[in-house]
């Protein structure tokens, strides 16, 4: 009776040593597979179909509902383009027939808008004429490519606003589960806080689901009532923001613009925006030259912080947009060691730079993060 | 002037309970049509798509046959109990348990796939008999309803299922797909993706009509289901059938757990019983309880499941789905009960004579 | 007609049935039936098992509506929908299993569904409006007791004061009798006799013809669905009434003779010094019996003073808590039920639906429940399936039941079909000994006298019969010898040969024999 939808996002990733070895990962984020695959045939606009899969509903005015804006800038960009979608689907076998059926159906591109493992993989390896697309994925196929974005970026950029808008440095964090989305996020977000309050601290409650306002709320409250004054999360909604908003303390989002629910609390929201990798990748296909790409978007290209809330003084914003910039015009990382693990080990040497395949295969906690480790 | 009215029978006919069960299936299709028609959907074309999908393409029978496999062996599972009076509402939970021991099987001990494959069903089987045997003998000895016992243990199965694929069992390769990893041996294919999960159900459903229609035990289970106070009158062990069947129930349903998570999804993971157990209860009581009859039921089933696949790409919601085989129960169960009466003429009222 | 009742000449009956009929599939439960009740009078419905009686009176009560006919209460005719219409017309029915809450106290079940109870009423209230409604109707009642603590006799005072107290004029009971006491029995036709002097009706469902001539002022006797006829009692003899209820002259009397050769033989089945205990409660008591070939064996006493726990000793059923019980011989104390009809021994339970079928499943798996397990029916551990229906269709033929389908469940059989099914299944294997607790109970005179002659035919052929019996005529006229228990013990055997009845009541109340 466990939802599997819970189980289901983007979240899920593997670094497996097999899927390691044929990448070659770049310093843009660009992932190339070991050998080029043929590129797909040709097909016009109007006969084309194009299918979305989706982890959620696409009125969830977050990840989906984005996903969603995309494939309305695909049928913008190619008029007479079909396309299909299919929201909620369970992280189960059903998935597999999900996929099977948009390939029954004729659908020449498949994009599955969260990680859906094998159950993309084993249609994929089935459909060779169909180009497959799998959200934070892992499994390389000649027809299956892999996209995600660099969110830890304006992640540490929301977080240096955060701990500066943080009194108290103690600093919550609403997870869904122990993966390499939630780590990055809380990582990035506390190393930003600590470079303006040293002292910042973050905790974490996992309420084991993507989507479940009413178990946000209750975490956003128990986080609040344990002196945390800003809160984080990656939940699809608003919920925690809404109670940051009540008891007069601050909130940073995912995914879109949510300050309307809370106008007082909102600091900002990691903003993703698959448009134009959509529209690219659908002209791809249809002119006859695609082939797989394993891509992160970066910072400005897929994903952003969103306009700064109404509340956030302009020094803290002047502050945390100098970062931004040295990210954006000089390929600043702020990743750097010495970083150590919440047990206290040096995970990452002094004067070493993470990866951004480390970056985004983050599974561990760092110092001052607690609650999702054990 | 004459008036019709129905009229109560003992007993209903065979072949009017058998229409009974047609009409009511075409009624739900009809008002689920009707429902769709007012949302400005054409009943008409969806319905010719399902069925255009689900047996006019390879890929469509493929899906459909590895939906009917789990059903098939939760609807035996149920009807197994049903035959001695008692409702296993714990399927779901048997059958993750079965997926759980044969997954552990399968991911610890290495193998050959020929030896590793039927330990993985006698320990999928051992594991489903191990989850009913508390209910079972609560109900044997202290004559506890089974209905909650084994709805409890459902929630407790899903809870470890979880917690072993996203905790101690996840995936070592990697870090975070919330599943183990996949399993090395897999049951194998007997046409497509159909595994042999398809037709072992089926030769199971025969060797269940047979022990239950030709075998003494079959009679005396029979007996003992119908009325344990004839079959103590008649010196049968009743409470030792009870045991064997509920045990054997419980291991059907742990068979269809294995080849579940070694067949068809390769991995465990949270939630993998997808409902099949619950699902399995309606299966068994639309095919009133006979192994047979099973089989068309589960069939029916998993065309209406795999028909909601379908339309999803249309706007159709699962919820739609769900809510067209909660008709289709309602009204099986109306059309039982008006199998017993028939309509009748009322002469004129004979005093006014 | 009227005058007879001391009614003025003219004065309509209370209530009227018009040509009613009733149908069920392949049967006529009723046809052109004509009834009229009048104030005053005690009316008997008398008739066979199946005759049409409950359809009948289900019919007057709304339980079931007529396929044609009408009913006409006070001059109007009246359609009643439901048992709630019919009460508030004024007839009322008391059936033969009471419908009272077991954990309520009298007034409570008094009141209870019923629109004159007021919304919010103590307990004490609550009582005393039991308690005089118990006085104004002349039924002596306990409104603060609990229904699970009183008699049977008590329940079923209850039960008439539930009907009455809805200002019932015509009271309709079933089988009254069949659960009292001759002495309750005695308290409830003088409470029926106020009630009709009072300008009332009693409508007495029976088929103990000694009752009918004692108690009521008419009779109606139905056959297959119709009347037969309706006469004053003055006018009728219980033979005459026998015989116009099942269409043929019947015989009463002993059935001790035997033909050549037949008597009784050597011991067969043995209890000694047995006793059964249920924790601390003693069920049965120091018992020794010896049970000879040929011989039939009366067990009399008040039902409940452990008839069915000897018979289920008998028939291996249970187990003793001391002593042994010996078929020929050997100790068979813990063989079990089934080692025990292998052996032999048949049992035709006091508890049809209960115990002795499964009345849910088809007629077949009923009649092969004691040979099921033996060739020609099984082979190994297979079951054959024709050779079930072989056997059933034998053993419904000579049990003389009519079977449409033997895929039919066993409940569409009547219950005089059921008990000849089970008592013909049983004689197949009872070579030794047959245990019969009650076979006559809830038949009619024509099924009880084929029962009897089921136990005669086996007698003679050498099987130890033992019938357990309330009906002391039935015993004293087929036993050879009677023996009474009560509360667990034997008080005696007597050789039923020119016993004295006095004598045998006495025992039943706890005297021990002389």
């Amino acid at each position: 009776m466990i939802s599997t939808k819970e189980l289901s996002r983007r979240g899920f990733l593997n670094m497996g040593a097999a899927a390691g070895a044929g990448l070659v990962l770049s310093q843009t984020g660009l992932i190339r597979p070991a050998h080029a695959a043929a590129p797909l045939a040709p097909v016009k606009a109007e006969e084309a179909l194009i299918a979305f899969g989706h982890t959620g509903p696409t009125s969830d005015e977050g990840w989906t509902w984005a996903h969603d804006q995309g494939m309305k800038a695909v049928e913008a960009a190619f008029p007479g383009i079909k396309t299909t979608y299919v929201e909620s689907i369970p992280y189960s076998a059903d998935a597999t027939r999900i996929f099977r059926q948009f390939v029954s159906q004729g659908a020449n591109m498949v994009f599955a808008t969260s990680n859906y493992g094998d159950f993309l993989y084993d249609v994929a390896k089935r459909a060779p004429k169909v180009g497959f697309y799998e959200c934070d994925g892992r499994n390389p196929l000649d027809n299956l490519g892999t996209y995600y974005v660099q969110h830890w970026y304006p992640t540490y950029v929301a977080g240096i606003a955060a701990g500066a808008m943080s009194p108290t440095g103690k600093l919550g964090y609403v997870a869904s589960f122990p993966v390499p989305s939630v780590y990055s996020g809380t990582n990035a977000f506390l190393m930003g806080a600590r470079t303006v309050n040293p002292n910042a601290t973050l905790q974490c409650i996992s309420i084991n689901s993507w989507f479940d306002p009413q178990a946000a709320t209750q975490a956003g409250t128990a986080l609040l009532d344990n002196g945390c004054d800003v809160l984080f999360g990656i939940m699809d909604e608003a919920g925690y923001l809404q109670v940051a908003q009540d008891r007069g303390k601050k909130a940073v989002m995912w995914n879109t613009d949510l300050r309307r629910y809370g106008p007082d609390a909102y600091i900002s929201s990691i903003v993703v925006n698959f448009n134009d990798f959509y529209v690219k990748q659908v002209g791809r296909r249809l002119e006859g030259s695609w082939t797989p790409t394993y891509e992160l978007l970066p910072m400005g290209g897929g994903v952003d912080r969103d306009a700064w809330g109404a509340t956030v003084p302009a020094e803290v914003a002047a502050k945390a947009d100098a970062v931004r910039t040295k990210m954006m015009t000089e390929g600043y990382s702020p990743f750097v060691g010495e970083i150590k693990d919440a047990k206290g080990n040096i995970k990452v040497a002094k004067g070493q730079t993470m990866t951004e395949q480390e970056l985004y295969h983050w599974n561990w906690s760092i110092e001052g993060v607690s609650g999702l480790d054990g | 002037m004459s008036t019709w009215r129905l009229q109560r029978l003992p007993a209903a006919s065979p072949l009017v309970s058998l229409s009974a069960r047609l009409i009511s299936v075409v009624l739900a299709l009809v008002t689920a049509g009707i429902i769709l028609a007012a949302t400005g959907k054409n009943p008409l074309d969806l319905g010719a798509q399902v069925i255009s999908s689900t047996f006019g393409s390879s890929f469509g029978m493929a899906d459909l046959a590895l939906l009917f496999t789990p059903l098939l062996y939760t609807g035996l599972a149920v009807a197994v109990g049903l035959r001695i009076g008692v409702w296993n509402i714990g399927a779901e939970g048997q059958f993750n348990l079965g997926a759980f021991a044969a997954a552990g099987v399968a991911l610890f001990l290495p193998g050959p796939p020929a030896l590793i494959l039927p330990l993985m069903a006698v320990m999928g089987m051992a594991a489903g008999a191990l989850w009913i045997l508390i209910p079972t003998l609560a109900r044997a000895y202290a004559d506890v309803s089974e209905l909650i016992t084994t709805l409890l243990m459902n929630f407790v199965a899903a809870l470890l299922v979880t917690y072993v694929a996203t905790g101690p069992w996840l995936d070592p390769s990697g870090m975070a797909l919330a599943t183990t990893a996949r399993l090395p041996v897999e049951v194998p294919a007997v046409w497509d993706i159909v595994h042999w999960g398809l037709p072992v159900g089926l030769i199971l459903a025969v060797l269940l009509a047979v022990a239950f229609g030709f075998t003494r035990w079959g009679y005396e289970v029979r007996i003992g289901g119908s009325n344990p106070g004839n079959a103590r009158y008649a010196g049968m062990p009743v409470r030792r059938h009870l045991i064997t069947v509920m045990l054997v129930s419980g291991a059907i349903a742990g068979l269809g757990g294995m080849m579940e998570v070694a067949g068809t999804v390769h991995r465990l993971q949270g939630g993998i019983s997808n409902n099949f157990g619950y699902i399995g209860i309606m299966v068994a009581v639309l095919a009133r309880a006979a192994p047979l009859g099973v089989i068309f039921t589960a069939l029916l089933m998993a065309v209406i499941l795999n028909g909601g696949i379908i339309l999803q790409p249309q706007g159709l919601t699962t919820q739609t789905v769900l809510a067209v085989t909660g008709l289709i129960l309602f009204y099986a169960a109306i059309g039982d009960e008006f199998a017993r009466y028939r309509l009748i003429r009322n002469a004129k009222p004979a005093g006014t004579r | 007609m009227q005058s007879r009742l001391g009614l003025k000449p003219g004065t309509p009956p209370l209530v009227a049935l018009r040509g009613v009929a009733k149908y069920f599939p392949g049967v006529i439960a009723n046809e052109d039936v004509n009834l009229a009740i009048y104030p005053g009078e005690i009316h008997a419905l008398l008739g066979e098992n199946g005759a049409g009686k409950s359809t009948l009176m289900n019919i007057l009560t709304g339980i079931y509506q007529a396929d044609a006919g009408e009913i006409v209460v006070d001059g109007e005719t009246m359609a009643f929908a439901s048992p709630v219409e019919a009460i508030a017309a004024g007839i009322g029915m008391v059936h033969q299993h009471f419908k009272l809450v077991q954990a309520f106290t009298v007034a409570e079940n008094v009141h209870l569904g019923w629109s004159q109870t007021p919304a919010r009423i103590s307990a004490r209230d609550l009582e005393a409006r039991t308690l005089k409604l118990s006085q104004d109707l002349g039924l002596a009642v306990t409104p603060g007791a609990r229904v699970s603590d009183l008699s049977t006799g008590e329940q079923q005072r209850v039960e008439i004061l539930r009907v009455l107290s809805r200002d019932a004029r015509v009271l309709i009971l079933d089988e009254p009798t069949a659960v009292l006491t001759p002495a309750e029995a005695q308290e409830l036709f003088v409470a029926l006799r106020a009630f009709t002097a009072r300008g009332n009706a009693v409508i007495f469902i029976s088929h103990k013809l000694d009752e009918v001539m004692e108690i009521a002022n008419r009779v109606t006797i139905l056959r297959g669905g119709r009347k037969v006829a309706t006469e004053w009692t003055e006018n009728c003899s219980e033979k005459g009434l026998a015989q116009m209820m099942v269409g043929r002259e019947i015989v009463l009397n002993t059935l001790r003779g035997r033909p050549e050769g037949a008597g009784i033989g050597a011991p067969v089945l043995e209890l000694r010094d047995v006793s059964l205990n249920a924790g601390d409660l003693s069920l049965l008591k120091n018992i020794n019996l010896t049970l000879h070939a040929g011989e039939v064996l009366g067990i009399a006493g008040v039902a409940g003073n452990g008839q069915r726990e000897l018979s289920h000793l008998l028939t291996g059923m249970s187990t003793p808590s001391e002593g042994a019980v010996l078929l020929e011989g050997q100790d068979v104390s813990r063989s079990g039920a089934r080692a025990m009809a292998q052996a032999g021994v048949g049992h035709i339970p006091e508890d049809r639906l209960h115990a002795g079928m499964a009345p849910a499943l088809p007629i077949t798996d009923n009649a092969v429940l004691r040979e099921y397990d033996r060739a020609p029916l099984a082979k190994g551990p297979w079951y054959l399936p024709r050779q079930a229906f072989h056997l059933a269709r034998e053993i419904a033929k000579i049990a003389e039941v009519a079977v449409p389908d033997f895929a039919m469940p066993a409940r569409n059989l009547s219950g005089g079909n059921q008990q000849r099914l089970v008592a013909r299944r049983e004689m197949r294997i009872a070579d030794k000994v047959l245990i019969a607790a009650y076979p006559s109970r809830g038949l009619d005179v024509g099924a009880i006298n084929t029962m009897m002659r089921y136990f005669v035919e086996l007698r003679d052929s050498g099987v130890a019969v033992v019938l357990i019996s309330e009906e002391l005529e039935e015993l004293m006229n087929l036993a050879d010898r009677i023996a009474v228990m009560f509360h667990g013990e034997i008080m005696g055997i007597l050789p039923a040969e020119g016993v004295d009845i006095d004598e045998i009541g006495l025992m039943m109340g706890g005297r021990r024999a002389a």
